[in-house]
């Protein structure tokens, strides 16, 4: 039964992923990166109801983990590793992100117009 | 120093409520050896499985292999949650009390597998995270400060397992009964927030659409970012603006689980 489940599981997830990396190829993407525990741009405007990309790269030294709690994002980052985020339409507002790693001087303010 | 003691924490008591849970149960059954060698052998792989995906962290520098990390992550929670949900319905037949000897060392086996797998898959959720935390901390920092963190760490450690302790002592002024039950909706509980977890990282990839998102706003109310809301959204999937594909995913595992529930109290007298 636990086998069954999983590769149906991942048959569902390579197709959805095949069919996801055609979706994002045309968004708004902007480059986040985070290096020695701060996240840089500081502050990051967008504008709001639409579909957006982040690209994350951890330039290190350490780990990172890219967060926000509103968005429910989450992402672990090794040092030199990168990764994406969609982000679906925003309300217009600001949202927070920060290193979960490194909470005392990270902080990255995107803001929705 | 502090981070290391806080994230240690949260994530060893996080799995160890499961194994406490599960521990609950086993030990109020007819024949709890296997049950419990299955537990502990699955808490042993799920550290390894922790080391082996914080390693996978580390290793994988690129987008395009990430991916493939990503993936591994939204398969293995969906299925810890499909093991948590058929464990709980064997639990439920198994507590009814099988008739037949045959039966029930069939059903012991694959209880044993079951536990043991379930604890695998917690432990390494929890682990993998504290892993690449901890490693991290090592790369930066050397000599004194490394050994600060390594005690923090420890020391992180120690309080979940007096946290868990305490809460295992509250749970037994319970009845069996109650503990029981529980036991079977906490799992459950914790089954529904690994896949509202899952939902969430597919909706980050853009693999699966978020449909309406925010449905409602209730972080003015309880804020699911600090404190109480924080720990309902770690251990019980709350959502102060939930989106309306977690929502479907909410519904859709409560609907099925209640009606397997239901299908499974109903007598069966031929069947069994």
């Amino acid at each position: 039964m636990a086998a069954r489940v999983t590769r149906r599981a991942a048959l569902a997830a390579v197709l959805a992923l095949a069919a996801g990396t055609a979706w994002s190829q045309s968004l708004a993407t902007y480059a986040v990166v985070i290096k020695n525990g701060r996240i840089e741009p500081a502050r990051l405007e967008v504008p709001a109801g639409v579909k957006i990309k982040l690209t994350i790269k951890n330039e290190g030294p350490g780990p990172a983990e890219f967060e926000n709690l509103d968005l429910r994002v989450e992402k672990v980052l090794g040092p030199g590793a990168s990764s994406f985020v969609v982000i679906h339409p925003l309300r217009p507002g600001s949202y927070k992100f920060f290193d979960e790693f490194h909470p005392e001087h990270s902080e990255m303010l995107i803001v929705a117009k | 120093m502090f981070n290391a003691l806080i994230v240690v924490w949260r994530e060893s008591l996080e799995a160890m409520l499961v194994i406490g849970v599960l521990l609950a149960w086993i030990s109020r059954q007819d024949q709890p050896a296997p049950l419990r060698r299955g537990l502990w052998l699955g808490a042993a792989g799920g550290l390894l499985l922790a080391a082996a995906l914080g390693a996978a962290t580390f290793a994988v520098q690129s987008e395009l292999e990430g991916q493939a990390l990503e993936i591994f992550q939204v398969v293995m929670v969906f299925t810890a949650a499909a093991l948590i949900v058929q464990m709980v319905l064997w639990m439920r037949r198994h507590g009814r009390g099988m008739k037949r000897e045959l039966e029930r060392q069939a059903g012991q086996a694959s209880g044993a597998l079951g536990v043991g797998l379930v604890t695998a898959f917690a432990v390494a959720r929890e682990g993998a995270e504290t892993v690449v935390f901890l490693y991290g901390l090592g790369l930066e920092s050397g000599g004194s400060a490394l050994a600060a963190n390594a005690g923090a760490a420890t020391a992180g450690f120690v309080l979940a397992a007096a946290t868990a302790w305490l809460i295992s002592r509250g749970a037994r002024f319970l009845s069996y009964r109650v503990l029981f039950g529980i036991s079977e909706v906490l799992l459950l509980l914790i089954a529904a927030s690994l896949l509202a977890g899952g939902l969430d990282r597919m909706i980050g990839m853009d693999w699966i659409p978020p449909l309406v998102d925010p449905v409602w706003d209730s972080s003015g109310l309880l804020d699911d970012g600090s404190g109480l809301g924080r720990v309902l959204a770690d251990f019980l999937g709350y959502r102060a603006r939930p989106s309306a594909t977690v929502l479907i995913g909410y519904l859709v595992f409560w609907g099925a689980t209640i009606w397997a529930m239901r299908r499974g109290a109903t007598p069966r007298a031929a069947a069994a």
